[in-house]
Formats: C-alpha cells, structure tokens, sequence
C-alpha cells in the first residue's frame, strides 16, 4: 500500500520534481514515463527512501518514510522496499547466490538460502548460483538483480530502467518474470523506464517532466 | 554469509594482493620470531655454561679467545700455562675452587678435556647409571651428545686425534677407554669427552711430534713440555670472596706470564658487539611489519574506490555504517591474523634448520620447537597493526553517498 501526497522530490535542496498524488493498493503497479533527465530516478529515489523528501508525504504500508531518519530509515528501506538499479551493482567478490542473500545480511534478518535458491529457480539461474555475476549476460544479471530486490518480500519493488539495456526477447522474459514474482508476494512495482515495449503490462502511468 | 565470510570472499577476490601483504606480514613476524629465540638461546647457553666461573687464567693473548675456547670451547685456546703457576695460583686464599682443562685432542670434532672431577662437579653433572668417572690415565667419559652421535657406550675404546678440529694426526697408539656417560646437563660439557689431565700429558710426551705443528690446536708450546715443567691450557676459577675481582686478575696479568680474563666483562662486550646487530636486525623487522601494515592500509584504501559501490548498494539494503566499518576492520584483521600466524610458524621452522646446520658445527646447541612468552606479544601487536592499518579506509565507510554513488553519474 502507497500513498504518495504533494511530494517534492529533489536533491540537495533543489526540487527537480513533483508529484501531487498516487495511491497504489497492495499489488498494483505502476509506470513512471518521461524523457532522460526529466527527473524520474530522482523521483523513484525519494519513493525508495534514497532521497528525503523535499516536502509532502509517502505513506509506504502505513508508515510515513519523511518521519523516518538515518539508520531507522536504512533499515525500514532494507526491510519493505525491492531496489533494482539501473546499473545493475552486482558484488564482483560474491558468487550469485551470495548476490542474492546480500540484502538479507545488509538489513541484518535471518538469511534464508533455500528462499534465495527457489527464487533464482524461479528465474531460471538456479544452475548459475555458485557463479561470479562477471560469467554472466546481461539479461542473467538482470534476472539475478530481481531475485536481490524480491528476497526481503518487501512490499515495493522499485526498478529504474530495468529493460532498457535488454533485446526484444530478454525484454519480454524479465518484465514477465517480475510481473510474476511480483504478482506471487504481492509487491507493487514501480517502473521507471522510457522503454515503449514494456507500456502494455502496465495499467497505471504517471508521466514526469515532459507536460512542463 | 556474515562480515567474517565476506571479508574472506573480498581477500579472495584480490588473491595476489592479498598473498602479497600476508607474506610481507609473515616475513616480519618470521624475523622477530628467529631474533627472540636465537638471543634467549645464546643467552642461556652463556649463562649455563659461565654459573660460577669468576675468573678465566690462561696464555696471553686476547682474553675474548680465552673465555670463548675454555669456557664454550668454542675457538682455538691462546696457548698453554706451567703447570706448577697455575697450581700455586690454586691455593691462594681467594680461590674457592679452580678447575685446570687441558686441551689438545679430538674425537670426530667432539673435544677431549683432560681435568678434574671438579670440571662435571661444577655443572652439576650426573653420571648415567653403570658409569664411573676415570681413575687412572686413558680412561674416558663422553658427554650426552657425544654419546647419543657416537654410539659409544662404557667399555668401548677409541682412540683422539691431534688437534681440536676434525682431520688431525690420529694417535691409534693411544687408545681411550670409556668408563662412563654423563646425562644431559645443558651446558657445553654435553658437547665434551672429559679425561684426566694426565691421559693429555701421557698422550703428548709419549709421542714424537715430527709433523708440522702449525693447525692452531692450542698445543703449540707441548714441546716445552717434554720432561720438564707439565702445562695445562687453562684454568677456571671461582671467588671466594667478591672481593678478589678487585685484585686478583691484576695481580695475575702483572706478576705472571699468565693472563687473566673475566667471563661477565667478556661476555658483556660479546653481548654489545651482538645486540647492536641484533638492534638493528629488529627495527629492520618492525619496519617490515609497519609496511605490511602500509600494505593492508593501501589495498583497502585503494578497495573502498573500487569497492564504494558495493558498500553504497549494502548501505541501501539497509546495512548499518557500523556494519561496514566492521566489515573493513574484519578483512585487515583476517590479513594480519594470518600473516602472524604463518610469520610465528616460519620462524620456529627457520630456527629449527638453523639448529640441524649448528648441530654439525658441534658448537651451539638451539631448537626451534622452543616457546618464549615474549612471543605471546606478536599476536596483539600484529591485530593492533591491522587495526590502525583499516582504521582511515573503515571511517570512509560512513561518508558514503548512497544516492551520489549508485544513481548520479
């Protein structure tokens, strides 16, 4: 459940975008469109609990993120919120498996190996868990970038342009992938993406910067 | 997957550099090791061997030679002394005791002492059940070492050669005896084959030198005597009182041809000679471990550039500042904890190779299976090297911009 009232997102104390409302029910997902630069990532960070809010409100599951400060914020994000990142950050040192666990361990909750294994199952990298991310494809590490930001069965999962580096058929193998996984824990997706392929599995869209 | 295990799996990462910091570790810790044990060793060879001799008499020469071949029979002596001074010195007042060595054969390197009992006596030493000490000329009694190296046993013969070195003219005429083995007294004596003096002067006048005297086997002046005046090659005394060490070795090196040495002042410079090598082998091994320590402090300095991302997307999934910090310290611990460890066995390993090449020289008895507590510093020293070492690259941890580092570029 997300609530999202009169929010300033910006950076440094400069607002760079605003969004006046979007309320999400338990999962339903949405689409943030807008042109490069037009403001989406610093949006989708303020809804992550990257970025404070410059003022407004996000009520994520009944608790309001601007109330939240330093280590309580860190750890409620770790918690209730899915981060995939547009560079894909995978942990060189670690094999793909232990990628996985990494939010499990960060956040400091029990690690649950046969869950992390199910998931990259689910994904179909269940082959690939005692690899480096480096062995892997693109579209791989993309799947293994999914599996890291549903392994906290967090309520959100966030994803910055998580297609846009994929081929047609990738495209379509992810986006499905995550409507799945996200339909099977009920976690709303919020999408960034000026990806055009990826509009049709989407219902909601709110669209940032170009209307200016 | 804890801190300990992604410390590892991040060591493992960077395997060379890695390999390289804990052998640059090790290497430090080997030095130290080598430098604590060979000086305890030496030091206690030198006190075992020196409890209670106050006082060295024997030819002029240099009185370091003196103490070094009568005392640890280690060099070749200054020459030999009358017999008939060196008993008149015996009796006076301030002698408690004065053992006379005569020296001047070899048994495969091992030397031949002609004595007294009062030369075991005085290291407290014990005879192996079924030996004696000698009662008459050419009887003999091995030291532990030489017996376990010979194999010879009580009632076997042998026979000396010319010389205190291995090589020597070999006097089969003259066979030895052994009437007894001494137990392990851990002083030089186990290094020794023990005679009476006279089974020396019986050998040496009863054989005609016609070969070239000139190998520096302390005997050189044994023509001498023939017939006339016997000699010994030194005599090693103990005070009766303090007080003598005020007066009695001038009054020798005064009034007689004879020199007299002192083991401690001796010894002292020896020891100042050494500790300055010593000294200077240790800072060399400090500054080994501080640039280990530079080492560690480098890699994660230059990791934490590589590694901001890793650390920013583990500060994004909610890990605490204090996590990371911990994560930083645990990987330069893990380093200096290893590095430590290898450091201690490789300088017990390198002391024991130093002890089986010391055993062929028949000198200096060392082991490398030997645990001082001085050690016990190593482990604390090296985990407080490691921590000052991830101490700059740990507190970076806390600066991280999470937003600045995964999302802006």
């Amino acid at each position: 459940m997300l609530e999202v009232h009169q929010l300033k997102a910006g950076y440094q104390d400069k607002v760079i975008v605003e969004l006046p409302q979007l309320t999400l029910g338990s999962g339903e997902h949405c689409l943030i469109l807008g042109d490069s630069g037009s403001g989406k990532t610093t949006l989708l960070c303020t809804l992550a609990g990257l970025l404070s809010p410059l003022g407004g409100a996000i009520n994520l599951n009944g608790q309001d993120l601007a109330q939240l400060q330093g280590s309580a914020l860190d750890t409620f994000r770790g918690r209730n919120i899915g981060i995939i990142y547009q560079t894909l950050h995978m942990v060189s040192a670690l094999s793909v498996l232990e990628n996985v666990l990494l939010p499990q361990y960060a956040a400091g909750v029990p690690q649950d190996r046969e869950k992390a294994i199910g998931l990259l199952e689910q994904l179909g990298l269940a082959d690939k868990k005692d690899q480096k991310p480096s062995t892997l494809s693109q579209g791989q590490q993309q799947r293994v970038a999914i599996a890291r930001a549903a392994i906290n069965s967090p309520g959100i999962i966030i994803g910055d342009e998580p297609t846009s580096a994929l081929d047609d058929r990738a495209c379509e193998t992810v986006m499905g992938l995550l409507l799945q996984l996200a339909a099977s824990s009920k976690a709303s997706l919020v999408i960034a993406t000026h990806d055009q392929r990826i509009k049709a599995h989407f219902q909601k869209s709110i669209r940032v910067g170009g209307a200016q | 997957m804890n801190s300990l295990r992604l410390s590892l799996a991040y060591l493992r990462h960077k395997a060379l550099s890695t390999a390289l910091t804990v052998t640059t570790f090790a290497a430090g810790v080997a030095m130290i090791v080598v430098l604590l044990l060979v000086n305890a060793q030496l030091q206690n060879e030198f006190t075992n061997n020196l409890q209670g001799i106050d006082l060295v008499v024997g030819a002029k020469g240099s009185p370091m030679q003196l103490i070094l071949s009568s005392v640890f029979h280690l060099d070749v002596p200054t020459g030999n002394i009358p017999l008939d001074q060196a008993e008149q010195l015996s009796k006076h007042p301030m002698v408690k005791e004065a053992i006379p060595l005569a020296l001047g054969d070899n048994f495969r390197g091992f030397r031949i002492v002609g004595t007294t009992t009062a030369y075991p006596e005085h290291y407290q030493a014990k005879l192996k059940t079924g030996g004696r000490y000698w009662k008459k000329e050419m009887e003999a009694v091995l030291g532990a070492e030489v017996a376990s190296r010979s194999g010879l046993k009580p009632g076997d013969t042998f026979s000396g050669s010319h010389g205190l070195t291995m090589g020597g003219e070999v006097h089969a005429q003259f066979p030895y005896t052994v009437v007894g083995v001494m137990q392990p007294t851990d002083s030089v004596l186990d290094r020794l084959i023990l005679t009476g003096k006279e089974s020396v002067w019986y050998i040496h006048e009863h054989h005609h030198h016609d070969h070239d005297d000139g190998d520096g086997d302390g005997d050189d002046d044994d023509e001498a005597g023939h017939g006339s005046g016997r000699e010994i090659t030194a005599l090693l005394i103990s005070y009766n009182s303090p007080l003598a060490a005020a007066g009695l070795p001038r009054l020798i090196n005064k009034t007689t041809s004879m020199q007299a040495a002192s083991p401690a002042f001796e010894m002292a410079r020896l020891n100042a000679f050494m500790g300055r090598g010593t000294e200077t082998v240790q800072y060399f091994a400090w500054f080994l471990i501080a640039l280990a320590g530079f080492g560690i402090f480098a890699g994660l300095y230059n990791a934490m550039t590589e590694r901001r991302y890793d650390l920013a997307l583990m500060r994004s999934f909610g890990a605490r500042p204090e996590k990371l910090f911990t994560l930083m310290m645990a990987e330069s611990l893990v380093v200096a904890l290893i590095g430590a460890a290898l450091g201690i066995v490789a300088g017990h390993l390198l002391v024991e190779g130093i002890s089986t090449w010391l055993a062929n020289t028949k000198h200096i008895h060392m082991t490398g299976m030997l645990f001082l507590s001085e050690e016990l510093w190593i482990l604390p020293v090296s985990l407080a090297v490691g921590a000052v070492a991830a101490l700059l690259p740990a507190i970076r941890v806390y600066r991280i911009d999470i937003f600045k580092t995964l999302v802006q570029r």
